[in-house]
Protein backbone atom coordinates (compact mmCIF):
# COMPACT_ATOMS: atom_id res chain seq x y z
CA UNK A 1 0.00 0.00 0.00
CA UNK A 2 1.32 3.26 -1.19
CA UNK A 3 0.38 5.16 2.42
CA UNK A 4 2.78 3.02 4.09
CA UNK A 5 5.38 3.08 1.79
CA UNK A 6 5.24 7.24 2.37
CA UNK A 7 5.07 6.54 6.34
CA UNK A 8 8.30 4.51 6.25
CA UNK A 9 10.10 6.92 3.97
CA UNK A 10 8.98 9.73 5.92
CA UNK A 11 10.69 8.42 9.20
CA UNK A 12 13.88 6.59 6.96
CA UNK A 13 15.09 9.48 5.27
CA UNK A 14 15.62 11.69 8.31
CA UNK A 15 17.90 8.52 9.61
CA UNK A 16 21.56 7.57 8.88
CA UNK A 17 21.97 6.14 5.19
CA UNK A 18 23.33 2.84 7.27
CA UNK A 19 20.26 2.18 9.14
CA UNK A 20 17.44 3.11 6.45
CA UNK A 21 17.15 -0.54 5.24
CA UNK A 22 16.99 -2.56 8.14
CA UNK A 23 14.44 0.14 10.00
CA UNK A 24 12.06 0.69 6.97
CA UNK A 25 12.17 -3.83 6.65
CA UNK A 26 11.41 -3.39 10.82
CA UNK A 27 8.35 -1.22 10.36
CA UNK A 28 7.05 -2.22 7.76
CA UNK A 29 6.56 -5.59 9.37
CA UNK A 30 5.40 -3.65 12.19
CA UNK A 31 2.84 -1.82 10.04
CA UNK A 32 2.12 -5.51 9.14
CA UNK A 33 1.11 -6.87 12.24
CA UNK A 34 -1.02 -3.96 13.70
CA UNK A 35 -3.36 -4.41 10.54
CA UNK A 36 -2.91 -8.22 10.82
CA UNK A 37 -3.71 -7.98 14.71
CA UNK A 38 -7.09 -6.38 13.74
CA UNK A 39 -8.34 -8.69 11.70
CA UNK A 40 -7.72 -6.91 8.40
CA UNK A 41 -5.64 -9.56 6.70
CA UNK A 42 -5.74 -9.66 3.12
CA UNK A 43 -7.78 -6.89 2.11
CA UNK A 44 -7.27 -3.40 3.73
CA UNK A 45 -8.89 -0.20 3.37
CA UNK A 46 -7.27 2.70 3.28
CA UNK A 47 -9.07 3.90 6.46
CA UNK A 48 -7.32 1.13 8.12
CA UNK A 49 -3.99 1.92 7.33
CA UNK A 50 -4.42 5.33 8.08
CA UNK A 51 -6.08 4.12 11.81
CA UNK A 52 -2.20 1.98 12.16
CA UNK A 53 -0.53 4.91 10.91
CA UNK A 54 -1.87 7.38 13.56
CA UNK A 55 -1.54 4.99 16.44
CA UNK A 56 2.38 4.91 15.31
CA UNK A 57 2.47 8.99 15.11
CA UNK A 58 4.19 11.89 13.66
CA UNK A 59 6.66 10.15 11.23
CA UNK A 60 9.32 13.11 12.47
CA UNK A 61 8.52 12.31 16.48
CA UNK A 62 9.79 8.83 15.15
CA UNK A 63 12.75 9.14 13.60
CA UNK A 64 13.82 11.52 16.29
CA UNK A 65 13.46 8.37 18.48
CA UNK A 66 15.36 5.99 16.26
CA UNK A 67 18.20 8.86 15.77
CA UNK A 68 18.09 9.19 20.18
CA UNK A 69 19.86 12.62 19.60
CA UNK A 70 18.37 16.00 18.45
CA UNK A 71 19.99 17.85 15.61
CA UNK A 72 21.60 20.94 15.40
CA UNK A 73 24.57 22.72 13.60
CA UNK A 74 25.91 24.26 16.12
CA UNK A 75 25.85 22.66 19.93
CA UNK A 76 25.33 24.12 23.05
CA UNK A 77 28.87 23.35 24.25
CA UNK A 78 29.78 25.62 21.62
CA UNK A 79 27.55 28.35 21.30
CA UNK A 80 28.64 30.88 23.84
CA UNK A 81 32.35 30.67 21.65
CA UNK A 82 29.94 31.19 18.55
CA UNK A 83 28.51 33.90 19.42
CA UNK A 84 31.68 36.14 21.07
CA UNK A 85 33.66 35.13 17.71
CA UNK A 86 30.24 36.03 15.50
CA UNK A 87 30.10 39.65 17.14
CA UNK A 88 33.88 40.18 16.65
CA UNK A 89 33.67 39.65 13.23
CA UNK A 90 30.77 41.68 12.73
CA UNK A 91 31.66 44.43 14.62
CA UNK A 92 35.39 43.93 13.04
CA UNK A 93 33.76 43.94 9.12
CA UNK A 94 30.89 46.45 9.99
CA UNK A 95 34.20 49.00 10.77
CA UNK A 96 35.90 48.20 7.83
CA UNK A 97 33.31 48.91 5.79
CA UNK A 98 32.12 52.25 7.23
CA UNK A 99 35.89 53.68 7.50
CA UNK A 100 36.22 52.38 3.93
CA UNK A 101 32.96 54.77 3.16
CA UNK A 102 34.38 57.94 4.79
CA UNK A 103 37.63 57.23 3.20
CA UNK A 104 35.91 57.23 0.06
CA UNK A 105 33.69 60.18 0.81
CA UNK A 106 36.74 62.53 1.36
CA UNK A 107 38.72 61.28 -1.19
CA UNK A 108 36.51 62.14 -4.05
CA UNK A 109 33.43 64.10 -1.90
CA UNK A 110 31.51 64.89 -5.30
CA UNK A 111 30.76 61.02 -5.88
CA UNK A 112 29.10 60.76 -2.68
CA UNK A 113 26.22 59.34 -4.25
CA UNK A 114 28.52 56.39 -6.00
CA UNK A 115 30.25 56.19 -2.66
CA UNK A 116 27.00 55.62 -0.33
CA UNK A 117 25.67 52.77 -3.10
CA UNK A 118 29.04 51.05 -2.60
CA UNK A 119 28.82 51.31 1.15
CA UNK A 120 24.87 49.68 0.84
CA UNK A 121 26.60 47.12 -1.40
CA UNK A 122 29.15 46.08 0.85
CA UNK A 123 27.77 46.20 3.90
CA UNK A 124 24.89 43.57 1.89
CA UNK A 125 27.47 41.49 0.64
CA UNK A 126 29.72 41.88 3.63
CA UNK A 127 27.54 40.96 6.71
CA UNK A 128 26.30 37.70 5.39
CA UNK A 129 29.50 36.89 4.54
CA UNK A 130 31.16 37.61 7.91
CA UNK A 131 28.29 35.55 9.78
CA UNK A 132 28.26 33.21 7.09
CA UNK A 133 32.02 31.97 7.33
CA UNK A 134 31.84 32.38 11.32
CA UNK A 135 28.78 29.96 11.16
CA UNK A 136 30.92 27.53 8.63
CA UNK A 137 33.53 27.48 10.66
CA UNK A 138 31.81 26.94 13.96
CA UNK A 139 29.83 24.41 12.18
CA UNK A 140 32.98 22.30 11.12
CA UNK A 141 34.25 22.65 14.27
CA UNK A 142 31.05 20.63 16.03
CA UNK A 143 30.78 18.34 12.98
CA UNK A 144 34.72 17.21 13.10
CA UNK A 145 35.07 17.86 17.02
CA UNK A 146 31.65 16.23 18.05
CA UNK A 147 33.43 12.74 18.71
CA UNK A 148 36.36 14.78 20.82
CA UNK A 149 33.75 17.00 22.07
CA UNK A 150 31.97 14.16 23.90
CA UNK A 151 35.47 12.43 24.98
CA UNK A 152 36.13 15.89 26.92
CA UNK A 153 32.85 15.91 28.38
CA UNK A 154 33.41 12.62 29.92
CA UNK A 155 36.37 13.20 31.23
CA UNK A 156 34.91 15.97 32.77
CA UNK A 157 33.01 13.52 34.96
CA UNK A 158 36.21 13.27 37.33
CA UNK A 159 35.28 16.75 38.05
CA UNK A 160 37.49 17.82 41.91
CA UNK A 161 35.95 21.00 43.94
CA UNK A 162 39.49 22.22 43.69
CA UNK A 163 39.66 22.26 40.21
CA UNK A 164 37.05 25.19 40.38
CA UNK A 165 38.76 28.93 39.45
CA UNK A 166 39.38 31.33 41.84
CA UNK A 167 36.97 34.40 41.35
CA UNK A 168 38.73 36.82 39.84
CA UNK A 169 39.63 40.09 41.68
CA UNK A 170 37.77 42.69 39.86
CA UNK A 171 41.22 43.99 38.92
CA UNK A 172 42.31 40.63 37.68
CA UNK A 173 39.62 40.51 35.29
CA UNK A 174 40.47 40.82 31.77
CA UNK A 175 37.63 43.35 30.20
CA UNK A 176 36.10 41.91 27.38
CA UNK A 177 35.76 44.78 25.68
CA UNK A 178 39.13 46.04 25.34
CA UNK A 179 40.05 42.71 24.26
CA UNK A 180 37.11 42.92 21.30
CA UNK A 181 38.23 46.62 20.89
CA UNK A 182 41.95 44.93 20.42
CA UNK A 183 40.85 42.23 18.07
CA UNK A 184 38.84 45.00 16.08
CA UNK A 185 41.69 47.44 15.95
CA UNK A 186 43.61 44.94 14.56
CA UNK A 187 42.03 43.76 12.02
CA UNK A 188 41.23 46.93 10.67
CA UNK A 189 44.73 48.06 10.75
CA UNK A 190 45.62 44.56 8.44
CA UNK A 191 42.30 45.30 6.25
CA UNK A 192 43.57 49.02 5.38
CA UNK A 193 47.55 48.12 5.38
CA UNK A 194 46.73 45.25 2.93
CA UNK A 195 44.03 46.97 0.96
CA UNK A 196 44.74 50.61 0.42
CA UNK A 197 48.35 51.02 1.87
CA UNK A 198 48.71 53.80 -0.87
CA UNK A 199 46.40 55.88 1.22
CA UNK A 200 47.91 56.07 4.33
CA UNK A 201 49.89 58.88 3.97
CA UNK A 202 49.43 63.23 3.63
CA UNK A 203 46.20 63.80 1.53
CA UNK A 204 46.85 66.07 -0.59
CA UNK A 205 44.08 68.14 -2.33
CA UNK A 206 43.73 70.51 -5.24
CA UNK A 207 40.49 72.41 -5.88
CA UNK A 208 38.20 70.94 -2.98
CA UNK A 209 39.00 67.11 -4.88
CA UNK A 210 41.62 64.79 -3.61
CA UNK A 211 44.64 64.87 -5.83
CA UNK A 212 47.67 62.55 -4.92
CA UNK A 213 49.22 61.09 -1.52
CA UNK A 214 52.10 61.67 -0.31
CA UNK A 215 52.82 57.95 1.21
CA UNK A 216 53.93 57.74 4.80
CA UNK A 217 55.86 54.65 3.90
CA UNK A 218 58.44 53.28 1.63
CA UNK A 219 56.32 51.93 -1.69
CA UNK A 220 59.59 49.75 -2.58
CA UNK A 221 59.66 48.33 0.68
CA UNK A 222 55.99 47.34 0.48
CA UNK A 223 56.19 43.88 0.89
CA UNK A 224 58.77 43.72 3.59
CA UNK A 225 57.19 46.22 5.73
CA UNK A 226 53.38 44.24 4.79
CA UNK A 227 54.71 41.55 6.05
CA UNK A 228 55.74 42.73 9.08
CA UNK A 229 52.70 44.74 10.06
CA UNK A 230 50.40 41.37 9.13
CA UNK A 231 52.50 39.65 11.42
CA UNK A 232 52.91 42.47 14.40
CA UNK A 233 49.36 42.60 14.43
CA UNK A 234 48.67 39.08 13.61
CA UNK A 235 50.56 38.29 17.14
CA UNK A 236 48.30 41.19 18.48
CA UNK A 237 45.09 39.26 17.35
CA UNK A 238 46.27 36.16 19.23
CA UNK A 239 47.11 37.61 22.09
CA UNK A 240 44.03 39.39 22.64
CA UNK A 241 41.50 36.48 21.71
CA UNK A 242 44.00 34.56 24.52
CA UNK A 243 42.84 37.21 26.92
CA UNK A 244 38.98 36.18 25.97
CA UNK A 245 39.75 32.84 26.13
CA UNK A 246 41.49 33.06 29.60
CA UNK A 247 39.02 35.74 30.85
CA UNK A 248 41.20 36.71 33.97
CA UNK A 249 44.95 37.78 34.07
CA UNK A 250 47.11 34.31 35.53
CA UNK A 251 50.52 33.47 35.43
CA UNK A 252 50.13 31.87 31.82
CA UNK A 253 48.62 34.35 30.58
CA UNK A 254 51.67 36.89 31.48
CA UNK A 255 53.95 34.13 30.08
CA UNK A 256 51.97 33.98 26.88
CA UNK A 257 52.00 37.60 26.44
CA UNK A 258 55.77 38.09 27.03
CA UNK A 259 56.26 35.24 24.58
CA UNK A 260 54.12 37.35 22.31
CA UNK A 261 55.52 40.48 22.70
CA UNK A 262 58.92 39.55 22.51
CA UNK A 263 57.94 37.95 18.92
CA UNK A 264 56.66 41.67 17.98
CA UNK A 265 59.60 43.50 19.87
CA UNK A 266 61.77 41.62 17.69
CA UNK A 267 59.43 42.29 14.62
CA UNK A 268 59.94 46.27 16.01
CA UNK A 269 64.08 46.41 16.28
CA UNK A 270 64.19 44.84 12.83
CA UNK A 271 62.41 47.69 11.43
CA UNK A 272 64.42 50.50 13.74
CA UNK A 273 67.87 49.17 12.23
CA UNK A 274 65.68 49.17 9.08
CA UNK A 275 64.55 52.79 8.73
CA UNK A 276 64.15 52.34 4.98
CA UNK A 277 60.82 51.64 5.81
CA UNK A 278 59.86 55.13 5.80
CA UNK A 279 59.30 56.98 2.38
CA UNK A 280 62.87 58.49 2.45
CA UNK A 281 61.50 61.01 -0.22
CA UNK A 282 58.62 62.37 2.36
CA UNK A 283 59.74 65.73 2.85
CA UNK A 284 60.92 66.43 -0.87
CA UNK A 285 57.22 65.08 -1.98
CA UNK A 286 55.88 67.62 0.71
CA UNK A 287 57.81 70.79 -1.17
CA UNK A 288 57.21 69.58 -4.60
CA UNK A 289 53.46 69.14 -4.25
CA UNK A 290 53.93 72.92 -2.66
CA UNK A 291 52.03 72.73 0.40
CA UNK A 292 55.24 73.44 1.78
CA UNK A 293 58.02 76.04 0.86
CA UNK A 294 61.56 74.62 1.49
CA UNK A 295 63.69 75.58 3.95
CA UNK A 296 61.25 77.91 5.80
CA UNK A 297 59.97 77.76 9.30
CA UNK A 298 56.96 75.33 8.56
CA UNK A 299 59.72 72.74 6.63
CA UNK A 300 61.94 72.32 9.72
CA UNK A 301 59.15 71.89 11.93
CA UNK A 302 57.47 69.54 9.57
CA UNK A 303 61.07 67.87 8.94
CA UNK A 304 61.85 67.66 12.80
CA UNK A 305 58.79 65.98 13.88
CA UNK A 306 58.96 63.60 11.51
CA UNK A 307 62.33 62.83 11.88
CA UNK A 308 61.19 62.47 15.38
CA UNK A 309 58.02 60.98 15.32
CA UNK A 310 59.48 57.87 12.62
CA UNK A 311 61.66 57.09 15.22
CA UNK A 312 59.72 57.49 18.66
CA UNK A 313 56.72 55.72 17.14
CA UNK A 314 58.99 52.35 17.30
CA UNK A 315 60.00 53.97 20.95
CA UNK A 316 56.66 54.20 22.30
CA UNK A 317 55.16 50.92 20.48
CA UNK A 318 58.14 48.99 22.37
CA UNK A 319 57.33 50.47 25.31
CA UNK A 320 53.54 49.56 24.89
CA UNK A 321 54.76 45.89 24.60
CA UNK A 322 57.06 46.02 27.79
CA UNK A 323 53.91 48.00 29.72
CA UNK A 324 51.70 45.25 28.33
CA UNK A 325 53.13 42.30 30.16
CA UNK A 326 54.08 44.35 33.04
CA UNK A 327 50.59 45.50 33.56
CA UNK A 328 49.14 41.93 33.05
CA UNK A 329 52.03 40.96 35.71
CA UNK A 330 50.71 43.31 38.71
CA UNK A 331 47.14 42.63 37.66
CA UNK A 332 47.84 38.56 38.89
CA UNK A 333 50.08 39.75 41.98
CA UNK A 334 46.91 42.27 42.75
CA UNK A 335 43.95 39.54 42.41
CA UNK A 336 46.39 36.86 44.33
CA UNK A 337 47.07 39.11 47.37
CA UNK A 338 43.11 39.60 47.93
CA UNK A 339 42.24 35.95 48.01
CA UNK B 1 -7.54 20.05 36.97
CA UNK B 2 -5.61 20.57 33.62
CA UNK B 3 -2.41 21.92 35.46
CA UNK B 4 -2.68 18.79 37.66
CA UNK B 5 -2.96 16.90 34.23
CA UNK B 6 -0.11 18.59 32.88
CA UNK B 7 2.12 17.90 35.67
CA UNK B 8 1.31 14.16 36.13
CA UNK B 9 1.68 13.14 32.46
CA UNK B 10 5.14 14.87 32.24
CA UNK B 11 6.15 12.89 35.64
CA UNK B 12 4.47 10.08 34.78
CA UNK B 13 6.90 10.00 31.17
CA UNK B 14 9.64 10.48 33.24
CA UNK B 15 8.72 7.37 35.19
CA UNK B 16 8.18 5.44 32.47
CA UNK B 17 11.11 6.00 30.75
CA UNK B 18 12.98 4.08 33.29
CA UNK B 19 11.04 0.97 34.14
CA UNK B 20 10.68 0.39 30.23
CA UNK B 21 13.64 -0.73 29.77
CA UNK B 22 13.45 -3.09 32.67
CA UNK B 23 10.21 -4.53 31.77
CA UNK B 24 11.88 -4.89 28.04
CA UNK B 25 14.76 -6.37 28.93
CA UNK B 26 12.89 -8.57 31.56
CA UNK B 27 10.70 -10.08 28.41
CA UNK B 28 13.91 -11.01 26.48
CA UNK B 29 15.67 -14.19 27.84
CA UNK B 30 14.07 -16.11 25.03
CA UNK B 31 13.92 -14.15 21.40
CA UNK B 32 11.13 -12.14 20.53
CA UNK B 33 10.09 -9.72 17.51
CA UNK B 34 9.30 -5.94 18.47
CA UNK B 35 5.68 -6.44 17.81
CA UNK B 36 5.21 -10.14 19.99
CA UNK B 37 7.11 -8.26 22.84
CA UNK B 38 4.47 -5.21 22.80
CA UNK B 39 1.35 -8.04 23.15
CA UNK B 40 2.89 -10.00 25.61
CA UNK B 41 3.95 -6.99 27.64
CA UNK B 42 0.11 -5.75 27.27
CA UNK B 43 -0.66 -9.35 28.36
CA UNK B 44 0.61 -8.45 31.90
CA UNK B 45 -0.92 -5.16 31.87
CA UNK B 46 2.27 -3.41 30.80
CA UNK B 47 1.41 -0.80 28.48
CA UNK B 48 4.11 0.02 26.09
CA UNK B 49 3.64 2.42 22.25
CA UNK B 50 5.00 0.18 19.17
CA UNK B 51 6.53 4.00 18.17
CA UNK B 52 8.02 4.23 21.76
CA UNK B 53 9.90 -0.09 22.05
CA UNK B 54 11.51 0.07 18.58
CA UNK B 55 13.97 2.65 18.86
CA UNK B 56 14.40 1.26 22.42
CA UNK B 57 15.31 -1.98 21.34
CA UNK B 58 17.32 -0.56 18.52
CA UNK B 59 18.78 1.86 21.26
CA UNK B 60 19.46 -1.03 23.27
CA UNK B 61 21.19 -3.46 20.99
CA UNK B 62 23.57 -0.64 19.99
CA UNK B 63 24.38 -0.81 23.43
CA UNK B 64 25.30 -4.03 23.59
CA UNK B 65 22.92 -5.65 26.05
CA UNK B 66 20.76 -7.11 23.28
CA UNK B 67 21.33 -9.30 20.42
CA UNK B 68 19.51 -9.40 16.99
CA UNK B 69 18.36 -11.50 14.26
CA UNK B 70 16.73 -11.34 11.36
CA UNK B 71 13.90 -14.53 10.66
CA UNK B 72 13.47 -14.53 7.25
CA UNK B 73 11.54 -18.28 7.17
CA UNK B 74 8.37 -16.85 8.16
CA UNK B 75 5.48 -15.20 5.28
CA UNK B 76 6.66 -11.73 6.59
CA UNK B 77 10.76 -10.70 7.68
CA UNK B 78 10.68 -10.54 11.38
CA UNK B 79 13.83 -9.03 13.86
CA UNK B 80 14.25 -11.17 16.79
CA UNK B 81 15.59 -10.10 19.80
CA UNK B 82 17.52 -11.68 22.79
CA UNK B 83 19.29 -10.63 25.47
CA UNK B 84 22.92 -10.62 25.34
CA UNK B 85 25.92 -11.89 28.19
CA UNK B 86 26.01 -8.10 29.09
CA UNK B 87 22.50 -7.63 28.84
CA UNK B 88 21.53 -10.67 31.18
CA UNK B 89 23.99 -9.17 33.71
CA UNK B 90 22.82 -5.79 33.34
CA UNK B 91 19.51 -7.09 33.94
CA UNK B 92 20.09 -8.96 36.97
CA UNK B 93 21.70 -6.10 38.73
CA UNK B 94 18.93 -3.57 37.65
CA UNK B 95 16.70 -6.08 39.05
CA UNK B 96 18.03 -5.87 42.41
CA UNK B 97 18.66 -2.16 42.14
CA UNK B 98 14.77 -1.63 41.06
CA UNK B 99 14.05 -3.58 44.39
CA UNK B 100 15.99 -2.16 46.86
CA UNK B 101 14.22 1.22 45.29
CA UNK B 102 11.00 0.14 45.60
CA UNK B 103 11.45 -1.41 49.32
CA UNK B 104 13.00 2.13 50.07
CA UNK B 105 10.46 3.94 48.42
CA UNK B 106 7.54 2.25 49.92
CA UNK B 107 9.31 2.84 53.56
CA UNK B 108 9.33 6.51 52.48
CA UNK B 109 5.66 6.51 51.48
CA UNK B 110 4.38 4.89 55.03
CA UNK B 111 5.95 7.47 56.92
CA UNK B 112 5.21 10.70 54.97
CA UNK B 113 6.95 13.49 56.92
CA UNK B 114 4.41 14.56 59.95
CA UNK B 115 1.99 12.44 59.77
Amino acid sequence: MELIERYIYAVTHRLPQSQREDIAKELRGLIEDMLEERGHEGQVTEKQVEEVLLELGDPRKLADKYRGTKRYLIGPELFDHYLMVLKIALIATGVVIGATFVIQVMLDPSSILESFISLIVSTVNGIPMAFGWTTFGFAVIQFVGAKQLNVNLQEKKSWNPSDLPVVPDPKGRVKRGDAIAGIVFYTIFIAIFGVSNEYFGVWFFEDGKFHNVIPFFNEDLYGYYFLFIVLMFGFGIIKECLKLIYGRWTMKLVIFTLIVNVISGIGLLFVIAEPAIWNPNFMSQLVESGLVVAQSETYNVISFIWGKVTYWLFILWLFALVWDVIDGYIRVRRSKRSE
Amino acid sequence: MSDTNEHLDKLMQELRRGTLTIGVLSQLFEPQYGYSLVASLEERNFHVEPGTLYPLLRRLEKQGLLESKWDTNEARPRKYYLLSETGKEVFTQLVDEWKSMVGSLENLLQNKGGS
